[in-house]
């Protein structure tokens, strides 16, 4: 099942800017997906648009395969905004207990639930303070307290970390990790490439409203390049490479094949078995989230 | 239901938490008082030189300028009757307009209806939720005006007729018709212009006919000022049809909220 679907999904706002264009995106269960692209690419577009705060202009949103205009499937899902905005004027456990109420918790599981979070995002001790007295990274951590209040099977999570300090930030990782553990769905939109990374089993890049990339690391990456070790290059096979555009090159004695993207390495791999080449070993180039980042940005920049 | 009744208790958490409307409530019932008090005391200045002018040449007082003085007490106890309910009605209605106009507009530029609406609450659930809430402080307004009103006819020694005594009642209804035009407009333009634009509404549309009567509810139907000023005598069957009027009005005007609403994206 999926958990998160979209369908040609489009957003064009009044006066014609057009923030998301048909947007094809499946997130399955358990899967911890990472949703990047730089300011303006439409990812908030996109969460806005699944949590039913815009009518898309094109397309269709699917939270659990059911519309997300159908108000039960967010009692399946936690929500946590970008810019956390709560009423100022409860106390954090106080707050938390409204918004029990509004998941329908009963009355009595809410106190007990609340204390629960609130320990779990490292805020029991403030729990009785008043809101308005909090500091962001406080905000940040009872934003994240309420998205968890209800023990969601999908988790939204708008720049989680944006307001939190390094402790904070690696206690929310450890969080992150944890649901992965338990099998929850967690889409999170980020620009800490590197907090991606290393909770993420997929990840989506978007550009001007562009789905540019989508897959896992490994798979981007192979987008991206490989080198191919093989054995004795004949002048055929040297010849026919030319034709490819791969680089050969030798490297520590080893005839190396060069291979900028998935497309070349098939080209490539074609050339040397019909010239009898033997391949030795495929090495995918690995990259970081931060390379392949870039390297998607740049490559549309430049088109 | 449930989800309705909290939004309305977080509705009123949220209002008495606002110092400007607190401050307001404050203000207009302080006025009130104080303005009943001169009241009081222009009564009894009033009733003193009617008294003085109906004696006759050795000091008595005459059957003739006896009747002559107790219309004038009654006339004169009408109308600051009426001026006692003109402005506590204006207070109430201010008070009304700055809940209604502000009830969701504000959730909206907080950006706290995002985390709300992100729970299994429907947009028709918020928007009655933060209604009932606002027509909860309302309520509570009218009951003061109405404890303040008994305390003015006691002080007074006045009979209040039928329009007199629902006064406060007829002036909720009027508030509920009101709060829910700053409501539904609040969706569409700035909320301070929509509080603008509902008080002229109801102040404008006060008489009838008019062109827009039968789209816009009329306020003259339930002005307790007019209603006391002309001495009309009213019934209960007319309180229960002019409490349904403001019903029906009420009902229609959240119906068009309620649409709005769910139409509205939340930028």
């Amino acid at each position: 099942m999926s958990v998160i679907r979209t369908e040609d999904l489009g957003k064009t706002y009044k006066g014609g800017t057009a923030a998301l264009r048909g947007l094809d995106l499946t997130v399955n269960e358990a899967e911890v997906f990472g949703f990047l692209g730089p300011n303006g690419a439409g990812k908030s577009t996109t969460i806005q648009l699944l949590l039913n705060f815009l009518r898309p202009s094109t397309g269709k949103a699917y939270l659990f395969d059911q519309p997300v205009s159908c108000p039960e499937t967010r009692s399946r899902l936690g929500y946590l905004p970008e810019s956390v905005n709560l009423h100022s004027y409860y106390s954090g456990h106080r707050l938390l207990e409204l918004y029990g109420g509004l998941l329908g918790i009963r009355r009595a599981a809410r106190s007990r639930q609340a204390r629960e979070v609130l320990e779990r995002v490292g805020l029991l001790e403030a729990g009785g303070q008043t809101v308005s007295t909090y500091s962001k990274g406080m905000l940040q951590r009872l934003g994240l307290a309420q998205a968890l209040l209800n023990d969601p099977d999908l988790l939204i999570l708008d720049e989680p970390t944006s307001n939190l300090d390094p402790v904070a930030r690696r206690d929310f990782r450890d969080i992150l990790l944890e649901l992965k553990a338990s099998g929850k769905t967690v889409f999170i939109c980020s620009h800490i490439l590197s907090e991606v990374e290393s909770v993420c089993d997929r990840v989506a890049i978007l550009q001007q409203g562009n789905l540019n990339q989508v897959g896992t690391l490994e798979e981007l990456s192979a987008a991206r390049g490989c080198r191919i070790a093989v054995g004795d290059l004949t002048a055929e096979a040297l010849e026919a490479l030319a034709a490819t555009a791969a680089r050969v090159a030798l490297e520590r004695g080893v005839a190396t094949i060069v291979c900028a993207d998935e497309k070349m390495r098939r080209e490539v791999e074609q050339v040397l078995q019909q010239n009898g080449v033997a391949i030795e070993r495929v090495e995918i180039e690995k990259q970081s989230l931060e390379e392949i980042f870039f390297a998607a940005i740049g490559r549309e920049e430049t088109q | 239901m449930s989800a309705v009744l909290l939004i309305a208790g977080d509705s009123i958490r949220a209002l008495l938490h606002q110092r400007l409307l607190v401050a307001l409530m404050l203000v207009t019932l302080g006025l009130t008082v104080l303005f009943s008090v001169l009241l009081t005391e222009a009564k009894e200045w009033v009733a003193q030189n009617l008294s003085n002018a109906g004696l006759d040449q050795t000091g008595r007082l005459d059957a003739k300028n006896l009747n002559q003085m107790r219309t004038g007490i009654d006339m004169a106890g009408s109308f600051f009757m009426a001026g006692f309910y003109w402005f506590t009605a204006l207070g109430g209605t201010v008070v009304t307009l700055f809940i209604c106009a502000s009830a969701v507009a504000t959730d909206i530029r907080r950006g706290t209806i995002r985390i709300v609406l992100a729970k299994p609450v429907s947009r028709a659930q918020f928007l009655l939720g933060k209604y009932c809430g606002a027509v909860a402080v309302m309520f509570g307004y009218s009951l003061l005006i109405g404890i303040a009103l008994v305390l003015f006819a006691y002080a007074n020694e006045l009979n209040l007729n039928l329009a007199a005594r629902y006064a406060p009642w007829l002036m909720f209804c009027h508030n509920l018709m009101v709060g829910s035009v700053a409501l539904l407009l609040s969706l569409l333009i700035h909320p301070l212009l929509a509080a603008v634009v509902a008080y002229f509404a109801s102040a404008t549309f006060l008489s009838s006919p008019n062109s827009l009567y039968s789209i816009l509810p009329s306020h003259d139907r339930i002005n307790v000022f007019t209603l006391i000023m002309a001495g009309k005598l009213i019934t209960p069957a007319d309180i229960a049809l002019l409490t349904l009027y403001a019903f029906v009005v009420t009902a229609i005007f959240l119906l068009l909220a309620l649409w709005r609403f769910h139409t509205k994206e939340l930028i």
